[in-house]
């Protein structure tokens, strides 16, 4: 039981990492990015790839990690830049359509197939108190709280983090303040491709790695909305819960029902509470 | 005096096509026909009520299942009968989803329907002794009173028939009131109910009209594929219909034809490059959302009006 529990917090820090990328993007941009899930696979084969060729984990992970900033300086400036103009709903379908690009562009680069990613930590079950869990869902969990209290620290204490929480606000009274919001969005696209790519590295050597791990961003996207679409709080907690529930539903309810979970918490929460745990209801202007 | 030789040329083709060209053809051209219904109903919906769909291979694979179920357990229901039985029952479901979805809007709405997709797929998997799960469902042929159709140009003119009647109401529904309802909500739900538009009443009637046209086609595809499993209907199949409608045209009924012509066209020539299929859908989405946002429609009108 308390085992379950850990492992379902490991999960659900992935997806909080996962929910919170796409947070950071939509508090800048005020559009949602459904190539987030691939963004995250694509920078998860980069780092597999330089294992591959015979360098060490930590490189390989460094090389994820600007990877996708690079591929999120690259799609924000080629691609959404244009569509500056565009309504959140044609953002929507372009963002669709590249993450349509880099699913069958990572198929092509590395084929379909799974493949095995290296592990950091050992196998032996470490003894916590009265339980015994599993090294790697410490790590997962550790790593993402320090992930976590680093954002925060980045977004609280720098200058940067205050443009990035000033254009969330107000866009017209952020770029009036002297703040460059083209280089905000920009740098929110990057910063969330980073956070994504270490939810990469961390998941991808306890599932297999294989071009159809996008496809978390859907989970991610529950998360987010669990937690209240907008609040980094919320997509933190809104994403442990989603783990904890999906690890302790199928010990009381037919195991089948592991992969509907997900879908049933967004149906839930949706029908009693659309604004999220702990959102707030958006006014709206015509 | 132009339109009514336009259309009867237009009837000319139909009737004449599927002897002159070989069956393969014919059989694209019944897919595309299918397809250009599931637009119009996604169209409906998404292009001119603004309301965003991650679901419609759901309500494709309910319809399609009850045409096939009808057709095994009843055989000697017309045709007819079972497309419309297709048609209301997936109606039923869409009135079911709508309601609660009548909260949602934009991001919140997308999300919905796509877990409704996956709800479908999961319970065509669970309910294995009606749909046979992931085994699939073999077809019979629906048969016209008594007569089977079985070769492929009797279902070339069963479904070209219901295409024109799906057609004709459409160009007309989006006329009248209710048509301009729902231009009115794609606008701005707001000022729609400022004008004294029941928003939450059109918007379920879009929701259940939508479902309705996906149904029958759903039921029309069952008889031309003649063989269903749920992995025919994933959240991929989802974004054919969207590139469909975003190609073709938002708003638009004869642009979801040409959409639907165009994805069942690069779908098929693509079938031997699985992997670069979604690699140009993808690419095409974002080129027409940059540079022709309105689709194919507006950049013919446009050129109309120059």
């Amino acid at each position: 039981m308390l085992h379950v529990l850990v492992s379902g917090l490991a999960t659900g820090s992935i997806y909080a990492l996962v929910a919170l990328s796409l947070v950071i993007v939509y508090n800048a941009t005020r559009t949602v990015n459904f190539a987030q899930g691939e963004m995250f696979m694509v920078s998860t084969f980069v780092a597999w790839s330089v294992v591959r060729a015979g360098a060490p984990l930590g490189v390989a992970v460094v090389a994820a990690l600007v990877g996708a900033a690079a591929l999120g300086f690259v799609i924000e400036r080629l691609v959404i830049r244009r569509a500056i103009a565009a309504t959140h709903w044609d953002v929507l379908i372009i963002t669709l359509g590249v993450s349509l690009v880099l699913k069958a562009g990572a198929g092509i680069a590395w084929t379909n197939d799974e493949f095995p990613f290296p592990s950091y930590f050992g196998d032996r079950p470490i003894a916590v108190g009265p339980v015994r869990v599993a090294p790697v869902s410490l790590g997962i969990v550790g790593a993402s709280i320090v992930l976590m209290g680093a954002l925060y620290a980045l977004l609280r204490f720098t200058r940067f983090g205050r443009a990035m929480r000033a254009v969330a606000q107000n866009q017209t009274a952020a770029s009036l303040m002297g703040i460059s919001v083209p280089r905000v969005f920009s740098a929110a696209w990057m910063l969330a491709a980073v956070v994504g790519a270490v939810a990469g590295v961390l998941i991808a050597p306890v599932v297999f790695l294989s071009t159809k791990m996008g496809l978390i961003v859907i989970n991610g996207f529950i998360a987010a909305v669990l937690g209240g679409f907008g609040s980094m709080p919320g997509a933190i907690l809104g994403g442990m819960l989603l783990g904890v529930l999906e690890n302790l539903a199928p010990l009381y309810l037919p195991t089948s029902i592991r992969y509907s979970v997900p879908f049933l918490v967004l149906i839930a929460i949706l029908v009693l509470r659309p604004s999220g745990l702990v959102g707030r209801v958006e006014r709206r202007k015509v | 005096m132009r339109r009514t030789g336009l259309v009867g040329l237009v009837a000319l083709v139909t009737i004449v096509w599927p002897f002159v060209v070989p069956p393969y053809v014919v059989f694209l051209t019944t897919l595309m026909l299918v397809n250009g219904i599931v637009a119009i109903g996604l169209n409906l919906l998404t292009g001119y009520t603004n309301q965003l769909s991650f679901g419609h291979a759901g309500f494709v694979a309910i319809g399609a299942y009850t045409g096939a179920l009808v057709t095994i357990h009843a055989p000697a229901l017309p045709v007819p009968f079972t497309l419309l039985l297709a048609g209301l029952v997936t109606a039923l479901v869409g009135l079911a989803l709508g309601i609660p979805c009548l909260r949602l809007e934009g991001l919140y709405l997308a999300m919905a329907t796509l877990a409704f997709g996956f709800v479908v797929l999961e319970a065509i998997l669970n309910l294995d002794w009606l749909t046979r799960g992931a085994d699939g469902l073999r077809v019979p042929p629906p048969s016209l009173v008594t007569i089977p159709l079985t070769s492929e140009i009797a279902r070339y003119f069963l479904v070209a028939a219901v295409t024109v009647v799906m057609v004709a109401a459409a160009t007309s529904l989006v006329r009248t009131r209710t048509g301009r309802a729902f231009l009115a909500i794609r606008e701005s739900e707001i000022a729609a109910q400022a004008s004294g538009v029941d928003v939450a009443r059109y918007k379920t009637v879009a929701f259940v009209v939508s479902a309705f046209y996906t149904g029958v086609a759903g039921g029309l595809f069952a008889f031309v594929v003649g063989f269903l499993s749920p992995d025919g209907f994933d959240v991929f199949v989802s974004v054919d219909y969207l590139v469909m409608v975003i190609v073709g045209g938002l708003a638009s009924v004869p642009g979801s034809l040409v959409g639907a012509a165009v994805v069942t066209l690069l779908n098929d020539w693509l079938a031997r490059f699985q992997n670069y299929r979604p690699l140009i859908f993808g690419g095409v989405l974002v080129a027409v959302m940059l540079f022709m946002p309105g689709g194919i429609a507006s950049a013919a009108a446009a050129r109309r009006r120059r």
